[in-house]
């Protein structure tokens, strides 16, 4: 048994590789040979995890992945327990139907990270591709539950038709929240055009300014209670930066998306 | 045993079971959070007639509390889990909901045993309320016309400790009085303890039914009244004119015995002739509080077999 079990990259990959099978809670009980002897795929053709990676360790609760791995998708994929620790860029999909446990990526991921989670937390210390927390092609629903911290930008769509949870980002690209049903989005800075469109009783809360689509409506200006308690929770949780003055600050409520039920939000701090 | 030339009788103070929850009200500042505070606790002195005993617990400091605003601790207590729920939400229903600024928080996040507190006051809301889960824990936002009040869905439920006393026996009702304040200031802000008379402190210590009135749940403690002392089997010593009576609710035995010392503590100063304590013998309350053991410093619970052959007071 091992404090950690660490995957390094033999060599720079040519091709996208499938990896789902990596994650925390599936490696925990494996020797470092069945570690080896697990498939990645390539297109439809397995390739033995072994091949592609060194093993250290075994029997841990700890994962930790290192080298260029942009080209590796779906790791942690339904992952339900345990750590893992991603040391560099990473591919589509990571964290995706995530169930509990903790992914850190200390670069950047790629498309479709933490989809349709439903607990668990992942951080991503630099930017994040499109649809993040967002939902699978043709499900319904986003993301259930957890939190996808980004330190860096969203790109397109995060948060699409997400049903619970929190995602947060520095940045978020066009239609952040499109189709939401519930849940939260954090954005500290810019969000781009259509925003919340089709949200049904989301919150998206601005703190760096938002331009509010047509189909949302004035409603007050005030200090919502809720807010101060879930960014104190996701300062002291994730270390997030916020300011006093986001936490007892007013702001700006717009009742949305009226095209459908309306009883979701945009919340826009305002700077006194 | 004698502190400072009081005597501190051989007896004990004998209390019960009851249900509790912790309440964390916050507001904008501290003067809105004790205006709830003092309305969710106002007629709650005394299961007796109250229905419910609760008072303040102690002010809470920004950093102690969930949404980082001054607060108030408030700790409310009942004699069985059936009632507990419906006195706390129609308290606060009535009283913080209503009070400008305030937020209404679970103080007993580690308990298990969960009451729908928040949930059915949402429907305040009247369909326009909405669900917030953070940290793992469901909150409700009911739209008000301030804007809009906040409160936490379930809060936990303990078993507490209800009637722990203690008399102090003095020579005029000035100096019972001064030994009283003196004993409240030295038990304020001892975790997990309340006083829920008026500022701690009871003038009217009742025995157990009445000797003339078949109906009464409880009359004057006439033992222990000064004015009837020629008239009445009087448990007075010579020179004591007046009496108060400290009562003290907690969510344990400890918090309420440590609380006990230090007031007792207190109270002893010039003027004061005893401290005593009010039982039943020790047959109907499980929880004996011996006075002497506890200014001994002795503060954890006597095993159930001991406790049950506790005498009465001399």
């Amino acid at each position: 048994m091992s404090d950690r079990i660490t995957l390094t990259l033999r060599a720079p990959l040519e091709r996208a590789l499938d990896a789902e099978v990596i994650s925390a809670d599936r490696l925990a009980a494996l020797s470092a040979q069945e570690i080896s002897s697990l498939r990645l795929w390539d297109g439809r053709n397995p390739v033995a995890l072994g091949d592609v990676f060194s093993v250290s360790g075994e029997r841990a609760q700890t994962v930790v992945l290192e080298g260029d791995l942009a080209k590796l998708h779906g790791v942690g994929s339904m992952m339900s327990a345990g750590v893992l620790e991603i040391h560099g860029a990473i591919g589509n999909a990571v964290g995706a139907r995530m169930q509990g446990g903790a992914i850190a990526v200390q670069g950047s991921a790629a498309d479709d990270a933490g989809s349709a989670m439903s607990g668990g937390s992942l951080v991503i210390a630099g930017d994040v591709g499109d649809r993040a927390g967002g939902a699978l092609q043709g499900a319904s629903k986003g993301m259930t539950g957890g939190h996808i911290i980004v330190r860096g930008s969203a790109g397109r769509e995060a948060g699409t038709r997400m049903r619970r949870g929190v995602l947060c980002c520095a940045a978020a690209g066009p239609f952040a929240g499109l189709g939401m049903i519930a849940g939260n989005i954090i954005v500290a800075g810019a969000i781009g055009d259509g925003v919340g469109a089709g949200n049904k009783r989301g919150s998206i809360v601005a703190l760096g300014g938002v331009r509010v689509p047509h189909t949302y409506a004035y409603a007050c200006t005030y200090r919502p209670p809720h807010l101060s308690l879930m960014l104190l929770f996701l300062r002291e949780r994730f270390a997030l930066s916020v300011d006093d003055a986001h936490l007892h600050g007013l702001y700006k409520r717009y009742s949305g998306d009226l095209a459908e039920i309306g009883k979701g939000e945009i919340l826009e701090w305002q700077a006194t | 045993m004698e502190i400072r030339g009081v005597q501190i009788d051989d007896t004990f103070a004998e209390a019960f079971g009851m249900r509790g929850v912790r309440i964390i009200i916050t507001a904008k500042n501290q003067k809105w959070a004790r205006e709830s505070a003092n309305k969710l606790t106002g007629f709650a002195t005394s299961v007796i007639a109250c229905k419910c005993e609760a008072a303040v617990e102690r002010e809470l400091a920004p950093s102690e509390t969930p949404d980082g605003r001054p607060g108030i601790s408030v700790l409310l207590f009942t004699m069985d889990s059936d009632s507990l729920p419906k006195r706390v939400i129609e308290r606060i229903g009535q009283t913080v909901l209503t009070c400008p600024t305030t937020a209404c928080f679970d103080g007993l996040p580690d308990s298990p045993d969960r009451l729908a507190i928040g949930k059915p006051l949402r429907t305040f809301g009247d369909g326009f309320q909405a669900s917030k889960m953070i940290d793992g824990q469901r909150y409700w936002r009911v739209p008000v016309m301030e804007g809009e009040f906040l409160i936490q869905e379930t809060f936990g439920k303990a078993k507490g400790v209800g009637g722990g006393n203690f008399l102090i026996l003095a020579e005029s009702a000035d100096v019972a009085l001064d030994a009283a304040e003196a004993a409240v200031e030295a038990m304020a802000g001892v975790p997990g303890v309340i006083l829920p008379f008026p500022g701690g402190i009871v003038r009217s210590g009742s025995k157990v039914g009445a000797k003339k009135y078949k109906g009464m749940i409880a009359s004057s403690n006439d033992a222990f009244a000064p004015t009837l002392r020629a008239i009445t089997q009087t448990a007075l010593p010579e020179g004591v004119n007046s009496v108060l009576e400290i009562v003290l609710d907690g969510l344990d035995f400890r918090s309420i015995a440590a609380a006990m010392q230090a007031g007792i503590d207190a109270a002893c100063r010039a003027g004061v002739h005893s401290i005593t304590a009010g039982n039943y013998g020790g047959k109907l309350g499980p929880y004996h509080f011996h006075l002497r053991k506890i200014m001994s410093g002795d503060l954890d619970e006597a095993p159930k077999a001991d406790a049950s052959k506790a005498s009465a007071p001399a």
